[in-house]
């Protein structure tokens, strides 16, 4: 039995944050990761983190309200307009404290922190290190813990919360490599797992973003917030769904049909291609979908005329990955695009603190809904969502297991049962469904359904899916028996979470008779505020999902339509 | 197409060999996901990104170590690979294995680290000795109240170092990593060089005698693996040929 005060899941970019500030505080701390923190998939973001540092010449009179009217604007005013103001209003010092740990963002010509203009915002306010930034914030986070007292699991992967008398008390993770089963005390525990990308096919995400974190509070009996709102990005390239950086529009990238048009002056005339990601996403279905795409799958982004100077300095990453993953070098040809999954707005409720509706559980970043998103993120600010966020956990968490005492370990005994009993009847079962095929039509159902666009009869077929898909899931049969590295019972591991929270995406979307940033319905094409200015609220009661709905916390800035 | 793969899981090693139809644009990463969901789900390998981004897979692929996500199967198969590395010779690399390099490629483990199953490696040793250089930014200030300025004209070198993504693949090509298990290795030492030349950092002198000694600086034999087969194009030869230098200049040499 493992004991802590503070026990952080994920080590990505939120996960650290927050764990400089638990072992600063001195209280004995664990991460908890599934992966080396360094394989997380903050690694991959690469255009930036918004602040308003005011450093882009023109941009001095940029401020943090600016930042917070861009982001509720570009949520569709479905965020919460105070958690708003806390994540820009933190923003500028959450970046000059990176900068004082050692990342090497880039620089303008006097020697300060570059920003690149990107979609929905009214200043240049991102600052990148070129094309690559989530991997230098995540090492250079790394290196901070690397001489403090924190005990990392790393490839472990949490399999159940520990739920005692009202209060979360701790969890089980099972070790990867050997396969024992381990049971943890906590007086508080962080969710910090990311998102739930892999439920789609398409996804820029990397294959680890199962929704793990969601999947454990849900079945905790904590709710899960506006889980139909995922955000598919309109650029990743075509074949692999790699990521293209909105970065590469910011910098003066076009997008041609195959009639070689500009098409977005059709949609958006005054902000072309740095309209925010729903409505980009969107154009460029639509485009596809109505025949004027290539091969009938995507459309093309164009760098060529930005000149191989500014490329390589600016966009040296998206030059190597269409070349190692698409063969076009970007500098002579354009980079093949398609809309695919991109972020999860949803997930895990939790408030201004990072506190969730159960004493004891925290969840912060990308696998929760604080909702600084709303029906929309910009790009820029998951980033920066990650760092303020994170610090702000760990310091709730630090107030909130003070006059605490130690949680009874009994409850984890128990849960050590129960989950060594699931995880044997996955083990020993010998006949049944092959796992990889329940996880790709799952996959293909969410996108094909609850993709770009939605409809209810679309969508209600693909709830019939679901449902097969559950009945499938019980009888999944993984060959590989042994304990050592067993990747395939990780995977079924997370499939059932997965399917489990398929449902909250599935019923928040088919409830939401309305259209308001990423949720797009045919059949309700507009935003109607007089019933939807609401988050869904999903619940986990006896095998179903119920759908409530909550308030939007409103504030400075009125609720308007959303033009740009 | 056949994918011969190096197999353990606690007992005797062996070489399986699987056939798939290989698609457009496969990669080496691609192929092992679907023998491990259709042929084999027993297969084990480290992964994350898929993008060559989080360094996850390095893995020796037809005896170089590359990312698995990164390497198309058309082009290792028909022996043309982009970036053609031809590597200094070593023992990890002697070909005991025979494979039909017209159709199949080969997949083992990365040298120099135990392995726990299959192609999963133990990099314990490999982040202890990125542990060693004390990878923390080091000021030389107070914290100024805005950023530090940095002249854009030094980034080009420093981003050259911040570039590592920890994969391990230069650890697992040097020569000299197989001969002495407690040389630190290029990238412990390519990160050591990236505090060393941060216009920002207090005591640059003190990072280059963190390493002066037999496992460190000292130990390259400049067989350039590292470089060659770095899939971010870091040169940590460099790094450790202009920190002799200037051990050399100051006087302190082990």
């Amino acid at each position: 039995m493992h004991q802590y005060d503070i026990i952080i899941i994920g080590g990505g970019l939120t996960g650290l944050r927050a764990a400089i500030e638990a072992s600063e505080s001195g209280n004995n701390t664990a991460v908890i990761s599934k992966v080396h923190p360094l394989r997380s998939h903050s690694v991959a973001a690469q255009g930036g983190i918004n602040a308003a540092l005011g450093n882009a010449p023109g941009a001095e009179d940029d401020s943090w309200k600016d930042h917070a009217f861009d982001t509720v604007k570009g949520s569709d005013y479905l965020a919460d307009q105070d958690t708003v103001d806390v994540m820009c209003r933190e923003a500028p010092s959450a970046v000059i404290e990176l900068e004082h740990m050692g990342v090497v963002f880039s620089r303008f010509e006097d020697g300060r922190i570059a920003q690149r203009p990107f979609g929905g915002a009214f200043f240049p306010r991102t600052c990148y290190a070129a094309d690559r930034t989530g991997r230098n914030l995540l090492h250079t986070l790394y290196e901070q813990l690397t001489d403090m007292d924190i005990t990392f699991f790393d490839e472990y992967y949490v399999t159940s919360l520990i739920r005692d008398k009202g209060r979360i008390t701790g969890c089980t993770a099972l070790n990867i490599v050997d396969g024992s089963l381990h049971g943890f005390t906590a007086k508080a525990t962080l969710l910090a797992t990311g998102g739930y990308g892999s439920l789609f096919a398409r996804s820029t995400n990397a294959p680890i973003n199962t929704g793990d974190g969601a999947a454990l509070a849900f079945r905790a009996g904590v709710p899960l917030k506006d889980m139909e709102f995922v955000q598919f990005h309109p650029t990743t390239l075509y074949g692999s769904n790699i990521l293209i950086t909105e970065g590469a529009r910011g910098e003066g990238g076009y997008l041609f049909n195959n009639k070689h048009e500009r098409f977005m002056k059709e949609y958006v005339p005054k902000a072309m291609e740095l309209s925010p990601r729903d409505i980009v996403a969107r154009a460029i279905q639509r485009e596809v979908d109505e025949g004027r795409g290539f091969e009938d799958q995507f459309v093309h982004l164009d760098l060529t005329h930005l000149g191989a100077e500014k490329i390589n300095e600016r966009l040296p990453g998206i030059r190597s990955i269409a070349m190692d993953f698409a063969v076009v070098d970007p500098i002579k040809s354009p980079i093949p695009v398609q809309p695919g999954q991109h972020y999860s707005m949803g997930g895990v409720a939790s408030s201004i603190d990072c506190s969730t509706p159960v004493p004891g559980l925290y969840a912060a970043g990308e696998c929760a809904c604080i909702s600084v998103h709303g029906a929309n993120r910009l790009g820029g600010n998951s980033l920066l969502e990650t760092v303020v966020f994170g610090k702000i956990a760990g310091e709730s968490m630090v107030k909130g297991v003070k006059n605490i005492s130690a949680p009874s370990i009994d409850p984890v005994k128990s849960a050590l049962k129960a989950e060594l009993a699931r995880i044997d009847s996955i083990l020993t079962r010998d006949k049944g469904e092959n796992m990889a095929s329940v996880k790709e039509d799952l996959k293909n159902v969410m996108f094909d359904h609850f993709g770009v666009f939605r409809e209810e009869d679309k969508m209600k077929a693909g709830i019939k899916q679901l449902e097969k898909l559950n009945e499938r899931l019980s009888r999944v049969v993984i060959n590989d028996g042994g304990r050592l590295f067993n990747q395939s019972l990780i995977y079924t591991l997370e499939l059932q979470g997965m399917l489990l929270i398929s449902n909250a995406v599935a019923q928040g979307s088919l409830s939401r008779q309305e259209s308001r940033g990423s949720h797009f319905r045919e059949d309700y094409p507009k935003r109607d505020d007089e019933k939807f200015l609401k988050h869904t609220l999903a619940y986990y009661h006896d095998n179903k999902t119920v759908i409530e709905y909550s308030d939007v916390t409103l504030g400075r800035y009125p609720v308007k339509e959303r033009v740009y | 197409m056949k994918f011969k793969i190096f197999r353990y899981a606690g007992e005797q090693s062996r070489y399986d060999t699987f056939e798939i139809e290989p698609e457009a644009g496969m990669t080496v990463l691609d192929a092992l996901l679907h023998i491990q969901a259709r042929l084999d789900d027993s297969l084990a390998f480290r992964y994350s990104c898929r993008g060559a981004i989080c360094g996850s897979c390095a893995m020796l692929i037809n005896k170089v170590p590359r990312l698995a996500c990164r390497s198309q199967v058309s082009e290792l198969v028909e022996g043309k690979v982009k970036d053609k590395v031809t590597l200094k010779p070593y023992a990890a690399i002697e070909i005991k294995e025979p494979w039909n390099k017209e159709d199949e490629v080969l997949v083992e483990p990365l040298p120099h680290l135990p392995v726990i199953k299959d192609l999963v490696v133990d990099q314990d040793k490999f982040f202890e000795y990125y542990r060693v250089v004390e990878p923390k930014f080091k000021p030389g200030d107070e914290h100024p109240e805005k950023e530090r300025r940095m002249d854009p004209a030094d980034m080009a070198e420093l981003e050259k170092y911040t570039n590592c993504i920890l994969c391990a693949a230069c650890f697992g090509a040097c020569p000299v990593d197989g001969e002495k298990p407690e040389y630190l290795g290029p990238a412990a030492l390519a990160k050591l060089y990236r505090f060393y030349i941060d216009p920002r950092e207090k005591d640059h002198e003190s990072r280059l005698l963190q390493a002066n000694m037999e496992s460190g600086w000292w130990a390259c034999q400049f067989h350039g693996n590292c470089k060659q087969v770095c899939p971010k194009d870091v040169p940590p030869i460099l790094a450790i040929g202009k920190a002799r230098q200037k051990l050399q200049e100051i006087g302190e040499t082990p």
